[in-house]
């Protein structure tokens, strides 16, 4: 490329509303000029989740707040941008079709091209901009919204080898945080907790190990933490914070242990590609748990891979990646145009058979 | 040679794409397809097709009008996102109008606006003689009762105009003076229930 090339990105396909500025230079660098992201933690803490309508309403109300306030810290002009990218899926409904519409009204506006990127694709891409990891790359995605493992084979090529059946482990740490009444966001308040606690007080199950591939389950770990907490609760009519510490703790190992097996499997399929730069990545907010990461890292030394994990900022969900993804698009495929549509389920590996959602509609992601 | 400023409005709160430009007084172009879904990907194609039909380009215009319900939530929000970007994009006011105003505009002396909610309800609204509006609200379609004064739309009278006509025109008398950016109405909270199970009591 021999001219820069500015880009406006705009995300909201869960509960962060995002816009950042990225500029790729002549030599293909790329810079994150500015990366806005504004949280709804406090919209959805008395529902003990995200709840997509309120979510969505809140999208609506700040996506363009966020886009100025980037072109503000990016001290750039809407007309030097050259593109508008946007989250079109995949996610909740509500969100994507608020960022897509203002993503829309934009390009129309400054007359600039349109690019949809795919949410996975941002997650995926991450560590090629933040430490120009070479194709192909294993990628471990591990979010409130998301599992699973993607082989990165180049910037629209990914092949899914296994990923949850039924929740992300982020869903599950939200929810055992509700059970043991421990605050929200619950990865940081659970991973507290299990700091002074016992992981093998509770003898909770390891979903899935018994089964050949990469996919994982999380669902059963949830309904095993309930359980041990109605015993606790029927015995001695409530929870002793080394409840809290020890069932927190329990839990943590376990999903550190599913994830260890199936990233060792996942490991052994990447290697047979024989990639001449061997790297185990991670994305998501679950990435940020030390417990997990520190398992990852050493499953990576073991088999003398890589080991990128991008800073948290760029790990959860932002809107640099999807701005990145459309620089990594721009070269080779025409901007999507007005009827660009807001999807909620879209996979990024479309060969693979669908793991969740797998109804009429088709795979969820 | 038409005067005064000209305005894109658009409303997509119903089971329809409706969009209009105007000059001043004058409706350019007007238009509204009639569909459950699908609004999201129509609506800025049919903008752009009705710019062309008026003669004017997004250059051209001094603001742009939403209808923000109530209605459909989603709906609501594809109006109100696309508006927003527009209007940043083109550096030009983005004036948030009910479809309560929009459906008495053009019309002297008191009446009642009403607009079909979900589950046998309806939203309602009443306007004095002096055009002075009470609180927007959202009943049974069982308890309404009879009314002294004209009830206009869904379950009553015609308006005197198409929604994205009266929206463009309005925001044409508004726009100079808004300074809030357009934000949905919705009149319903959303469905949300607390956390079912109430947190265990932590003993010491």
């Amino acid at each position: 490329m021999s001219r820069t090339q500015t880009v406006l990105a705009l995300e909201s396909s869960c509960d962060d509303t995002a816009a950042a500025v990225l500029r790729r230079q002549a030599d293909g660098s790329t810079d994150i000029l500015a990366s806005i992201v504004r949280g709804q933690d406090s919209l959805h803490a008395a529902f003990g989740g995200v709840v997509p309508e309120i979510a969505a309403r809140a999208h609506a109300e700040v996506i363009d707040l966020c886009v100025e306030q980037a072109l503000e810290q990016a001290a750039t002009p809407l007309g030097e941008i050259d593109a508008i990218a946007v989250t079109a899926g995949p996610g909740l409904i509500g969100g994507v079709v608020s960022g897509v519409m203002c993503a829309k009204g934009l390009a129309m506006a400054i007359g600039k091209p349109l690019y949809g990127i795919n949410h996975l694709a941002g997650h995926a891409l991450t560590p090629r901009l933040t430490d120009d990891v070479s194709y192909p790359y294993l990628m471990l995605l591990v979010s409130g919204g998301h599992c699973q493992f993607l082989l990165v084979l180049g910037p629209d090529s990914f092949k899914r080898l296994g990923g949850t059946i039924d929740d992300a482990p982020g869903e599950a740490f939200d929810k055992v945080a509700r059970l043991l009444a421990l605050p929200q966001p619950s990865g940081p308040s659970v991973e507290r907790a299990a700091q002074a606690g016992d992981p093998a007080r509770f003898g909770l199950p390891r979903p899935l190990l018994d089964r050949p591939g990469c996919d994982l389950s999380f669902s059963g770990l949830k309904t095993a933490v309930l359980r041990a907490r109605e015993a606790l609760i029927a015995a001695q009519g409530g929870l002793y914070p080394q409840d809290q510490a020890d069932l927190s703790a329990g839990f943590q190992a376990a999903v550190a242990d599913v994830l260890a097996e199936k990233t060792r499997r996942a490991m052994t399929l990447y290697l047979e590609v024989s990639p001449a730069r061997p790297a185990l990545c991670v994305a998501g907010g679950v990435a940020a748990n030390m417990t997990i990461r520190s398992v990852l890292e050493t499953i990576a030394a073991e088999y003398d891979t890589a080991f990128v994990a991008p800073p948290l900022a760029l790990c959860t969900d932002n809107a640099a990646m999807i701005g990145f993804a459309a620089l990594e698009r721009m070269a080779r495929y025409p901007p999507d145009d007005m009827t660009l549509s807001a999807r909620p389920r879209w996979p990024l590996d479309t060969t693979s058979p669908a793991l969740t959602g797998s109804g009429k509609k088709g795979a969820k992601s | 040679m038409t005067q005064g400023p000209v305005i894109l409005a658009f409303d997509t709160s119903a089971a329809q794409c409706a969009v209009a430009v105007t000059q001043g007084e004058a409706v350019l172009a007007a238009a509204t397809d009639d569909m459950a879904r699908g609004q999201a990907e129509r609506l800025l194609i049919l903008c752009e097709g009705l710019l062309a039909e008026a003669g004017k380009s997004l250059q051209d215009l001094d603001a742009i009008g939403v209808g923000i319900g109530p209605g459909n939530f989603t709906g609501i929000r594809i109006s109100v996102s696309a508006a927003r970007g527009l209007a940043l994009g083109l550096d030009i006011p983005a004036v948030g109008i009910s479809r309560f105003d929009a459906l008495r505009h053009g019309m002297d002396g008191a009446c009642i606006c009403a607009i079909n909610a979900p589950r046998d309800q309806v939203y309602l609204q009443s306007f004095d003689e002096t055009g002075a509006a009470s609180p927007p609200e959202i009943t049974d379609l069982s308890s309404l009762g009879a009314y002294d004064v004209p009830l206009i739309g869904s379950i009553g009278a015609d308006p005197a105009y198409p929604t994205a006509v009266a929206l463009a025109l309005l925001a044409g008398q508004r726009y100079r003076t808004t300074t809030a950016r357009p934000a949905p109405l919705y009149l319903r909270p959303a469905d949300a229930a607390p956390a079912r199970n109430a947190p265990p009591l932590i003993l010491s």
